[in-house]
């Protein structure tokens, strides 16, 4: 990775007296140090990739302190490094994305949780919900749920956060129970400050290193019979434990308000939002007074039945704001209220919708029910005013708009190796025919977006080529299966390439090798190009990803006959490899590896080189390509073919011509892809490729100056 | 269920208390106002440097005693999706605060923003159509530029969206506007966006911070000490120009009038773009006109576009083919005219051309123009070419600049310079070679154009122009052009929108290889299936709206699905499925291919 975290890290230094300014997962990750955390670990996604790539860069400073980091090969491994709090009172934390990570992590969070942990355990989950989000089905609330987690989804608010970080670990620690830290994008990122403490050296730490293992424990084994017993130490111990800590150390807060009949419930995530709402309709001030009292749970689960019940006692009704679906959270609220008889009425997904962000004006129109209901009059003209203008706008922008506006969805960056993939994917299916398309999570799932729309089905990370299992022996056709290199060593090699050479399959696998996993952040892997190569390289812009050979090793090593590796740039050859593979003899598994290394990675090691170059005034090429104005027709067939975003269109120069030009804009790079595109498609004869010489040599120049004579007397006017 | 036996009143005691207050609904309105943080949403694309942009703010705000709360969704970085960025800052210095310190919102609320800052202009507008922006609170501080979305650029025809329906919209919802080139003010101080929004923030008044408070958070975010000067230099540009704008007071006329012009007069590409080299040069110019001048047959307002045309197919393919083009635009206006005369007789009065002529005379130029390998060397090899290729690539005068231009002349382009018989032999043995599963015979080049050899080769190809008239495609286009004519004409004697919608069509016709032949196919499609030869009025009626919905959809949509659906709903036969070679996979039984090891 060639991104550098080092303002980052210095900010992880600071102690006592200083104040951190930055993100919430950075915060987070300073408050892990804070806690004496003893290992970390985790798998990059967003929202929370940052967490472990700080930690990851900080390896330096953390060994000072003996803190152990590792980047996990997946979630699972992660969550099962948690195994090392079982027997030892190591503080650990790790990292993912939810509620996808989650899922993967699932078998070795249940039985982490079977015999409780000893030493705290923090898992710090991404919860990728609303605006912006990649997985918005499913809540991390239910593995909490079925598993016996904790789950915090504290205030968003640096301070509340930092401590609850802290808190978590004791919690872990008084009831047993691993913890489930969640934190929604916006949280992630939101910039603020807090006052720094000094970072604790963990008692027993890579310097501090522990001389025997833990005796032999059956009670710390999820195994039978033991789970029997566990199970009901879930129960009757863990949680009451938990409960009693979150009542001690005031986890969850309670907002008071005048109309103490009245009572609203809400996730410490969702209260900004709730108190901005209840401001707009003149409910609240701005500086966190309401006129309706409000919990505030900080934690999630479990639920404090008396703090709960209490809240509710001897109001008429009360609305709970829970974001996410299922609404578990007033499934029990419900079920406790009616354990202790307590008649007031609970509202919740009655009044809010079922699915979808909390924001401000969600909140508010369900307030506004509550209000209307419950406490008539209460709520300001303005309030309403207010709502009623936002639906009126709307109205009033659709009626001016022809049409919805177009979306525009994130898509491969400019001189990305992977766009050229599917540039000859698209040509190869117009010899061989439509094909079914197994897609794949990672920065090819752009190609399922316009131009290229292209894939059947998403099943998970590294799942493609298991996901067609079912299909292929059911079409004509042979099927393809994307992967990039992350999806492969995250879990397609094992789920889906052993598998299709243990039965045998007629499948096609074209596996992305751009040497990270770009799309959580250009992370390293195993198949990373090494720093060595990196820089002996003559050229640094040049792509490395041939000289880590590792996946092609693994799948040889498994047994794979038929594999061809093709630079993506020769969209010609993969386009013809493609084909050779939909149509060969072979009746195994053939694998196509797409080989180009990730542009941002390139030109994050080409910029500083590049800029060195010329300031010592040496020779530098520039490639950049373009249009002819006059050539270009205006049918901007290259664009559907690539769809590049520096390919973009101008008004036709020619006033005979109706319709703009293709033309290309400043952020090209000279990838070539145009000049590929154009000679694998027959496309059009309009692009130029430019090459643009800096401080060239003498003998260049000197060649360039005869040919520009001759040249010129040569050109028509 | 018992939690180590609190009562209830212990464990809501237990939680953290506050103190209550009076009734809120009683404050004043002054006291709200302060109550309330001011909003910021910025908008803009992966890679702008939104994330940068954020914290010079959240900086500055520091360095001016204000409290401020920033959040982001970053979309995919760096891959040129949308990205939003949310502010929150108390209005108040911290040294002049009483109470509570204000709570922040994460997220923006519709109708309750105090200022929208947008790098691109469809960013702006999605926004309002959101509702986020309020024409009584919201500041709109936009650039004019575009970043076309990939839906847009991809139709054949124009699929773009109307920036002034985009602008009219960032108008409507805005309590003030101001929108200005962001792209331009950046490209022009060699910096980011970034740093123009920042200018265009601290320039607007919106925020109580002074100038400085954003200049020392600029210099205070590291990097190069010549990028950073070069974001000064972007802010300070772009914090006048809104300053300005704010003092004079003019913003709405200006937006609305020179604003949304230059937009459009200068679009997505940075480049100074040269005077067009479409047409030719001024030698054959003065040979078009004296045709045109002899010929008595066309209305002045004609003239110009006449010209333009007379002179390009001079320049292609001499007087003769000129003469040839003038003959069938007159052609066309007499059928106009005649329908314009029996529709509404005004005797007396010098018949007009109308649209019909106008859309032929244009569309007719550039189809007989037709782009062969000879007109594309012709093209490529002219001196004014280099020097745009000069100025797109920014190379200097002291750089080496190798310009290489990538053809792949396949079988119909070099069929297209045979006589027929010949081109037929030829297209028959590459179909026999496709036939056999064998991609069709192409000669892919990568010419140096640079080079003696290169710019030789290309005006070699250019000598053979006068052999053009005996190739195959040029029968052929002939041809198809008639046929064209032919239709519009008819279709024009029937009913003027049906004309025009038939004139219309010659859109279809460009491109080259593939995409030529398809949209070839499509014209030739439209002619004989959705244009009557004779019909009543309600018929003719109904054709013109058919023509009009196929060639709409044929131009929005490449696949061809819109066209293949616009047919279908106008009852026209769908186009023939195009031959394709089938390729047989061996699918062998379903043994245990184990059992046998």
């Amino acid at each position: 990775m060639e991104v550098s975290f080092s303002q980052e890290i210095e900010s992880l230094k600071l102690g006592a007296g200083q104040t951190f300014h930055g993100e919430g997962i950075l915060a987070v990750t300073k408050a892990l140090l804070q806690s004496g955390v003893s290992y970390v670990g985790g798998y990059q996604g967003a929202p929370v990739s940052h967490l472990l790539d700080v930690m990851v860069q900080a390896r330096d400073y953390l060994d000072t302190l003996g803190v152990h980091v590792e980047a996990c090969s997946n979630e699972a491994s992660a969550a099962a490094m948690l195994g090392a709090s079982l027997h030892y009172p190591l503080r650990g934390a790790v990292t993912w994305k939810s509620i996808v990570g989650t899922n993967v992590a699932a078998d070795a969070l249940s039985n982490l949780s079977s015999p409780g942990v000893m030493g705290g355990t923090l898992i710090v989950v991404g919860e990728d919900y609303g605006e912006g989000a990649s997985v918005i089905q499913e809540r991390t609330h239910a593995y909490a749920l079925k598993s016996g987690m904790c789950l915090l989804d504290p205030r968003p608010d640096l301070p509340r956060l930092v401590e609850m970080v802290e808190q978590g670990f004791g919690l872990s620690e008084a009831s047993n129970m691993p913890v489930l830290l969640e934190l929604r994008i916006r949280a992630c990122h939101v910039r603020g400050s807090f006052p720094t403490k000094d970072n604790r050296a963990p008692a027993i730490s890579t310097r501090a290193l522990m001389s025997d293992p833990a005796r032999f424990d059956y009670m710390r084994l999820a195994h039978p019979p033991v789970t029997f017993r566990q199970e009901k130490l879930k129960v009757e111990q863990r949680i009451p434990a938990a409960r009693r800590y979150i009542v001690e150390q005031g986890l969850n807060e309670l907002m008071p308000g005048r109309h103490e009949e009245l009572g609203l419930i809400v996730q410490g995530g969702v209260w900004p939002a709730l108190q901005r709402a209840m401001q707009q309709l003149g409910l609240a001030d701005g500086r966190g007074n309401a006129e309706i009292p409000v919990l505030v749970m900080n934690v999630a689960y479990p639920v404090v039945p008396e703090q709960v019940v209490g809240f509710c006692a001897g109001k008429r009704a009360v609305l709970l704001a829970e974001e996410g679906q299922p609404e578990y959270l007033e499934q029990e609220i419900a079920l406790h209220l009616r354990r202790a008889d307590v008649q007031t009425r609970l509202h919740g997904k009655d009044l809010l919708p079922s699915g979808g962000e909390y924001t401000v004006e969600v909140l508010a129109r369900g307030l506004l029910a509550y209000a209307d209901q419950h406490l008539p009059g209460a709520v300001s003209a303005e309030g309403r005013q207010w709502l009623a203008d936002i639906t009126r706008r709307r109205e009033a922008a659709a009626a001016m708009l022809a049409e919805p506006l177009p979306a525009r969805p994130p898509t491969f960056c400019v001189g990305c190796p992977e766009r050229p993939v599917f540039s000859a994917l698209k040509l190869a299916q117009q010899q061989v025919g439509d094909l079914h398309v197994a897609a794949d999570i990672g920065c090819h799932a752009f190609g399922t977006f316009e131009p290229f729309s292209m894939g059947h089905s998403i099943l998970g990370y590294g799942m493609s080529l298991a996901s067609r299992a079912g299909v292929s022996p059911m079409m004509q056709r042979r099927t393809l299966a994307i992967m990039g290199d992350g999806g492969f060593w995250h879990n397609g090699l094992l789920t889906g390439v052993q598998s299709a050479l243990f039965n045998g399959d007629d499948a096609v696998l074209l596996i992305f090798k751009n040497g990270y996993t770009s799309a959580t952040g250009t992370q390293d892997l195993i198949s990373t190009p090494a720093a060595s190569d990196k820089a002996s390289a003559d050229d640094k812009g040049r792509s490395l990803a041939h000289t880590n050979r590792t996946i092609e090793s693994a799948l040889q090593g498994l047994g794979v006959q038929w594999m061809r590796t093709v630079h993506t740039y020769e969209v010609e050859r993969m386009r013809q490899t493609l084909v050779e593979a939909f149509t060969s003899d072979f009746n195994g598994l053939k694998v196509v590896v797409a080989e180009g290394e990730c542009q941002l990675e390139r030109q994050r090691r080409l910029k500083p080189w590049v800029a060195g170059l010329l300031a010592r005034g040496e020779r530098v090429e520039r490639v950049k390509y373009g249009v002819d104005e006059d050539v270009c027709n205006g049918d901007h067939a290259c664009i559907r073919l690539s769809g590049c975003p520096t390919l973009g269109l101008k008004d036709n120069p020619d006033p005979l011509k109706v319709d703009p030009v293709a033309t290309v804009l400043e952020g090209c790079v000279g990838c070539g892809l145009c000049g590929e595109n154009a000679h694998a498609a027959t496309l059009c004869p309009s692009f130029y490729r430019a090459e643009v010489v800096r401080n060239p040599r003498w003998g260049e120049r000197l060649v360039d100056g005869v040919r520009r004579a001759v040249t010129s007397w040569l050109r028509a006017a | 269920m018992a939690a180590g036996g609190l009562n209830p009143v212990d464990a809501v005691n237990a939680v953290n208390a506050m103190n209550t207050t009076p009734s809120i609904t009683a404050r004043t309105a002054a006291q709200a106002a302060l109550d309330r943080p001011l909003t910021l949403l910025i908008c803009a694309l992966g890679g702008e440097g939104g994330g940068v942009l954020t914290q010079w703010l959240v900086d500055a705000a520091r360095l001016a005693g204000h409290r401020a709360q920033a959040t982001s969704i970053p979309g995919v970085a760096q891959r040129t999706g949308s990205t939003t960025y949310y502010l929150e800052f108390d209005p108040r210095r911290e040294s002049e605060r009483a109470g509570a310190p204000l709570v922040f919102n994460l997220s923006p609320v519709p109708g309750a923003l105090d200022a929208l800052v947008s790098s691109e202009l469809l960013e702006t507008a999605r926004q309002a159509g959101n509702g986020m922006l309020s024409a009584e609170r919201t500041l709109v501080l936009s650039s004019s530029a575009r970043t076309l979305t990939t839906l847009e650029r991809m139709a054949p025809g124009d699929g773009r969206l109307d920036d002034q329906a985009l602008m009219k919209l960032a108008a409507a919802f805005s309590r003030e506007h101001h929108v200005l080139d962001m792209a331009g003010l950046a490209r022009q101080h060699g910096t980011v966006v970034s740093a123009v929004m920042l200018g265009a923030i601290a320039g607007s008044g919106l925020l109580p911070f002074e100038r400085r408070h954003f200049e020392d958070a600029v210099k205070a975010g590291g990097g190069s000490s010549a990028s950073t000067q070069a974001s000064l230099k972007g802010f300070a540009a772009a914090c006048d120009e809104v300053a300005s704008a704010r003092t004079r007071g003019a913003f709405v006329a200006q937006v609305l009038g020179t604003g949304a012009a230059a937009s459009r007069a200068q679009p997505d590409d940075a480049q100074p773009t040269p005077a067009p080299v479409g047409q030719p040069s001024n030698a054959p110019s003065a040979a078009a006109q004296r045709l045109l001048a002899g010929d008595t047959r066309f209305p002045e307002a004609l003239r110009p576009l006449l010209t333009l045309g007379c002179e390009r197919l001079f320049a292609y393919q001499g007087a003769g083919y000129a003469r040839l083009y003038l003959d069938r635009v007159a052609s066309v206006l007499q059928a106009e005219q005649a329908k314009a005369a029996a529709a509404a007789p005004t005797p007396g009065q010098p018949a007009e051309e109308g649209p019909i002529t106008r859309e032929v005379a244009r569309g007719l130029a550039v189809w007989m123009a037709f782009d062969d390998v000879i007109r594309v060397a012709e093209l490529k090899s002219r001196g004014a070419r280099l020097q745009r290729v000069r100025s797109e690539a920014r190379a200097g005068a002291q750089d080496v600049l190798k310009v290489y231009d990538h053809f792949k002349p396949g079988v119909p382009e070099f069929a297209a310079l045979l006589p027929a018989g010949l081109a037929r032999r030829l297209q028959a043995w590459d179909a026999r070679r496709q036939a056999r599963g064998l991609t069709a015979w192409a000669l892919p080049l990568k010419i140096g154009t640079h080079t003696v050899t290169g710019v030789l080769a290309l005006r070699a190809l250019g000598l053979l122009k006068p052999l053009r008239p005996l190739g195959s495609r040029w029968a052929a286009e002939q041809t198809l052009i008639e046929q064209w004519l032919e239709t519009v004409r008819n279709g024009t004697r029937q009913q003027a929108q049906l004309g025009l919608e038939l004139a219309r069509c010659c859109r279809l016709v460009k491109g080259y290889g593939g995409t030529h032949d398809r949209g070839r196919e499509q014209l030739l499609h439209v002619l004989q299936h959705l244009a009557p030869a004779q019909g009543t009025p309600a018929q003719t009626e109904a054709a013109a709206q058919a023509v009009a919905a196929a060639r709409e959809a044929a131009l929005a949509d490449g696949s061809g699905k819109a066209l293949a659906e616009a047919l279908r709903h106008h009852g026209a036969p769908p186009q023939a499925v195009r031959e394709q070679p089938i390729r047989w996979v061996r699918k062998p039984p379903r043994t245990s291919q184990k059992a046998e090891v």
